[in-house]
């Protein structure tokens, strides 16, 4: 079991580093356009949660590739979103911040800061209304946890007794500014405290992450309740592709280099030489096989701006 | 001192409120903020307490009603037997005049117009595209001061319709009330439309000229309408003229009328009109002429004939047919007379019927004089006169024409 | 019929059919709705389907937009469009995006509803009318209901599209009777022609089309021609067909609209049917707007601020005049 889990946590890890590693290199050749925030450093936080929440619904924030991996969907579709192309997971109209897969119960990206944890509270609401208790996990960082909707979303929560998991990844900057800096509380659990059940862990460890958002998500089934996680973690790349990264230390840096979570799972006894071998040559070839493909897909056509706006079948429920 | 309970302003949106149900009734006693009714307003039933202590001495406004906020809805007043006088609860009385007051007052001043001062060439764009399918320039022609700056689609559409037809051609189309558009469409081929064009095509399409009516005339179709409710029944007899001297310098008609009215005069009955309440009979004799100036008919009066000559009445029936030409009768002129006399034995006709006048008790309609003797046609009001009584007045008429003496005596 | 019962009507048989639909919004459960809109529903249909929720007008919105994504029907009232500004990161980040950037997969089958416009001395936070701010963002649809018809014919298609729809409401409407029938036919992607003519069209949507109806006879004898007066309706869509087709017409319009004319939608009406009939018309348009100032306090300076039918007829009858009529 164990054993069982380490191999999918290392797995998926992998995949999302190398993945956001190459989208990287394809955003500097030009390939990819916009804004590019990629996670590394964070994947236990954002693997182990959603393995934990395999069939739950899960809303995340724009930092949503290694989410959106873990959640199962084929890196092909997100590298093409990621390249525009009309074989994207939005068709190229969503780009690197908006993966979503309802099929998936994956509600990812939403790129205004803290604006997707009240869509995870009503999405809470509609699923005890309608009895499907597979629960909803909400991931935010710790910048979101200063907005309004934040706090609002504690309310209403625990007021309407969802059952829902609240993920904040503490990687202690909001874009550029500690968190020190920004919020009067650093240890945002207690934020949560007053409204419900709240503790912090170390995001840097899988199996921690995996184990209580496990904990969580029986909780919020069998009680009805919200929980809430702080997850410390770190993520080694700057805000984003345009970021300078220039307000942490070398040092800094080095530090949390050191408590890597793929290391750390390499290092756990759990993996085999050849399996970490086998893995990495996979997850190899699985990425350029993604690139390939999304380099060769098709652009979406001009009449793709004006689709997905407005229902098309509007004129059934005109009378 | 009695204080006025109003219809409370409960919310912001609240215009009229409706009263629920009074929680005290006439002559209670009412303490500060004890409720005493509820409202419903637009947004909810609430209980409206009083703001002033006393006794509820009348209740303006029943259960169900709906009241204006503002308007009084009750009295309190510190004593029991406090009575308002009528006036003032008349006053109080909840008024359903909301609805007048909440009427709109539009500006009654003429509105203040702006003159655009517009370089030639200005013009609407319809417009524009207007003078382009017809080629015409817009800015010439406003320089010409043939068409306003700026120009608008009725400006050039009259434009074109005056180029398209001749003058007299569209006054023509005014008269019939033709719309010159539509008519030009029939004409398509035609450079010019002449009053030829136009006549032929209202011949061609009998369309019929629309004639106003005069206001003169309306009133006489109105006066007509009613004298045929007028219960009536004629007598047909012949009046034998051969007494009246041919050289008298009097006219027939100057004679009739004189004797005519002498016969009135001593007959009542002609000279009473009813309202089938009353009879009211008149002191004179008083007939009225029928005259047909251009078209149009009058029946102006001349009065107290029994006191006037011949050389009087002769004058008076000048005097008519002046004032007929110039169509300047007077109220007084046209107003007294109790019967009435239409005469057309100058056009030939021997024997015809006429209407009673409004008013009148009747009328004679006096055909050509054949062998000193004319057919008369009397027709007189049933409801004033029977058969015989008119019999009686045309036999004293009659016999008055036979009178030497009485005729010799008008010559005077 | 009053319009808020047409409202009340309308969520009520939409609730009966579908138990997806829910209503969400401050005050609109035990409380009853601050108009009285959702009067009587919570004790049909329980606090679990009309939920009352906290003064929290970003999180009414927020959560409208999960309940949609999990399969309800949410329809979310908020107490006046003034409070909209609080969710407008919602409404414009959010609920008119998520469908078009995840190519499609979402589907937000959610109302908004609101009630905007002066009322009578509520002040400048209390008296906007705000629909251009949501007919200016893709991906919503904004709906007007001007009387019982369109209410609640307007609110059950709002409720059954999968679009989200901002339903705009009229504050001194709710208390108005008029007429109703159920069976009347009513598009709200339709412009309505509410009164036929050949000279002069007037443009207008919510209140302001009763204080046009009015004054219309009076404008029409004044100026001896005969007024074509069009309800807008929807104002995104624009049903640019129904308008345009009477501009072309009477060649002459107006528009009267209640929010401040710098930036009104009135502007938006204007550039569609003058790109569409610029060479149809006989005079330039004329916009009847509120000044470009906040609403005051002071009832006399409140309707020196917005179009009233003293200043509709006034303001044509001038233009008229001076523009060939």
């Amino acid at each position: 079991m164990q054993q069982s889990l380490a191999e999918k946590f290392y797995y998926l890890m992998k995949l999302g580093r190398v993945f956001e590693l190459r989208a990287k290199e394809e955003y500097m050749k030009g390939n990819i356009g916009g804004f590019l925030h990629l996670a590394i450093g964070e994947e236990a936080v954002h693997v182990g949660a959603t393995v934990a929440f395999e069939k739950g619904d899960i809303f995340t924030h724009y930092r949503d590739h290694v989410y959106a991996i873990a959640k199962g969907i084929e890196p092909k579709y997100l590298m093409a979103e990621l390249f525009g192309k009309k074989t994207g997971v939005a068709k190229g109209k969503g780009g690197s911040m908006h993966f979503f897969e309802p099929s998936l119960n994956f509600y990812g990206g939403n790129a205004i800061v803290g604006a997707h944890i009240p869509h995870a509270v009503g999405m809470a609401y509609a699923r005890k209304y309608r009895g499907e208790n597979t629960g909803v996990l909400v991931a935010f960082g710790d910048g979101a946890t200063n907005s309004g909707n934040f706090y609002e979303s504690l309310n209403l929560a625990s007021l309407w007794k969802l059952p829902i998991v609240f993920l904040c990844e503490n990687n202690l900057y909001a874009i550029g500014t500690r968190i020190d800096r920004a919020s009067a509380i650093t240890d945002i659990y207690l934020k949560a405290k007053p409204y419900m059940m709240a503790k912090q862990i170390d995001g840097m460890d899988v199996f921690e992450v995996y184990k209580a958002v496990m904990e969580a998500k029986e909780y919020i089934q069998e009680e009805s309740k919200p929980y809430f996680i702080e997850a410390l973690t770190y993520r080694y790349e700057p805000h984003s592709m345009s970021d300078t990264g220039n307000y942490r230390s070398a040092r800094e840096l080095e530090i949390a280099k050191s408590k890597d979570p793929i290391e750390r799972l390499k290092k756990s006894g759990l993996l085999s030489e050849s399996y970490i071998k086998y893995i990495d040559d996979l997850v190899e070839k699985e990425i350029e096989e993604a690139v390939e493909f999304a380099k060769n897909s098709p652009e979406p056509e001009e009449t793709e701006l004006y689709t997905d706006i407005y229902c098309e079948v509007c004129k059934n429920v005109i009378p | 001192m009695a204080y006025e309970i109003v219809m409370p302003q409960l919310t912001d949106t609240m215009e009229v409120g409706k009263i629920v149900r009074w929680l005290k009734k006439e002559g209670d006693y009412v303490e500060v903020n004890e409720p005493i009714v509820e409202i419903e307003s637009d947004k909810a039933i609430m209980e409206v307490p009083s703001l002033r202590a006393g006794y509820l001495t009348k209740i303006l406004a029943e259960e169900g009603e709906e009241i204006p906020v503002g308007s009084v809805i009750a009295i309190i007043s510190e004593s029991k037997e406090e009575k308002l006088d009528e006036k003032s609860e008349e006053k109080q009385k909840p008024q359903e005049k909301e609805e007048t007051q909440k009427e709109l007052v539009l500006p009654q001043e003429e509105i203040k117009v702006e003159v655009k001062q517009l370089p030639p060439a200005t013009a609407s764009p319809v417009a524009k595209v207007l003078a382009k399918e017809n080629g015409i320039d817009i800015k010439t022609l406003q320089e010409e001061g043939k068409l306003p700056i700026p120009a608008h689609e009725k400006d050039v559409k009259s434009y074109l319709i005056n180029e398209k037809f001749q003058e007299d051609a569209i006054n023509f189309l005014k008269d019939y009330q033709l719309n010159p558009e539509d008519v030009a469409k029939t004409f398509s081929e035609k450079e010019k439309i002449t009053i030829e064009d136009v006549k032929n095509f209202v011949t061609i399409n009998n369309i019929p000229l629309k004639k106003s009516i005069t206001s003169i005339r309306k009133s006489l179709i109105k006066n007509l309408k009613t004298s045929l409710e007028i219960p009536v029944f004629h007598i047909f007899t012949e009046l034998d003229f051969s007494n009246i001297p041919k050289e008298s310098g009097f006219t027939i008609t100057t004679w009739f009328i004189k004797i005519l009215g002498d016969c009135i005069y001593q007959y009542e009955k002609l000279r009473t009109r009813t309202d089938e309440e009353f009879y009211y009979v008149y002191p004179t004799a008083n007939i009225s002429v029928a005259v047909d100036v251009s078209g149009e008919l009058f029946a102006p009066v001349i009065k107290s004939i029994e006191k006037k000559s011949l050389t009087e009445i002769s004058q008076e029936l000048e005097n008519i047919k002046q004032k007929a030409k110039e169509g300047r009768f007077s109220r007084e002129d046209l107003e007294g007379a109790t019967f009435s006399v239409s005469n057309l034995g100058m056009y030939n006709v021997t024997m015809f019927d006429a209407i009673i006048p409004p008013n009148c008790a009747g009328i004679v309609a006096v055909g050509k004089i054949v062998n000193n003797v004319a057919k008369l046609t009397f027709s007189f009001d049933h409801r004033i006169l029977n058969g015989r009584e008119g019999a009686e007045f045309i036999n004293l008429l009659q016999s008055k024409f036979k009178d030497s003496d009485y005729i010799k005596s008008l010559m005077g | 019929m009053l319009y808020r019962e047409a409202l009340n009507l309308a969520l009520d048989e939409m609730m009966e059919k579908d138990e997806t639909v829910v209503v969400l919004g401050e005050d609109v459960g035990f409380y009853g709705g601050n108009y009285r809109v959702t009067e009587g529903l919570y004790a049909k249909y329980g606090e679990r389907r009309v939920i009352d929720t906290p003064i929290a007008e970003n999180s009414i919105v927020g959560t409208a937009i999960g309940m949609a994504l999990g399969g309800l029907r949410p329809v979310a009232e908020i107490m006046t469009a003034n409070f909209a500004m609080l969710a407008m990161d919602q409404i414009v980040n959010s609920m008119s995006k998520l469908r078009y950037m995840s190519g499609g997969k979402l589907l937000l089958p959610m109302v908004v509803r609101m009630p905007q416009g002066v009322v009578k001395q509520l002040a400048s936070q209390h008296s906007q009318s705000l629909e251009s701010m949501f007919a200016c963002v893709p991906g919503i649809r904004v709906f007007t209901a001007s009387d019982c018809i369109t209410a609640y014919h307007g609110l059950k298609t709002a409720i059954m599209l999968d679009d989200p729809v901002i339903f705009l409401e009229h504050t001194l409407l709710y208390f108005e009777k008029f007429e109703f029938s159920k069976d009347s036919f009513y598009n709200p992607f339709k412009a309505r022609v509410l009164k036929e003519g050949k000279d002069l069209t007037i443009f207008s949507y919510l209140k302001m089309v009763h204080d046009v109806m009015k004054v219309v006879t009076q404008i029409e004898n004044t100026l001896n021609i005969s007024v074509e007066v069009i309800d807008v309706g929807p104002l995104n869509p624009l049903d640019l067909e129904t308008l345009t087709n009477s501009v072309k017409k009477t060649k002459r319009f107006v528009i009267v609209e209640e929010n401040p004319k710098h930036g009104g939608f009135g502007a938006t009406i204007l550039s569609a049917v003058l790109e569409e009939t610029f060479y149809n018309l006989d005079a330039p348009p004329l916009r009847i707007a509120g000044e470009d100032t906040p609403i005051p306090y002071n009832r006399k300076l409140e309707l020196l601020a917005i179009p009233t039918p003293e200043k509709i007829y006034s303001k044509i009858v001038k233009w008229g005049k001076e523009n060939g009529l």
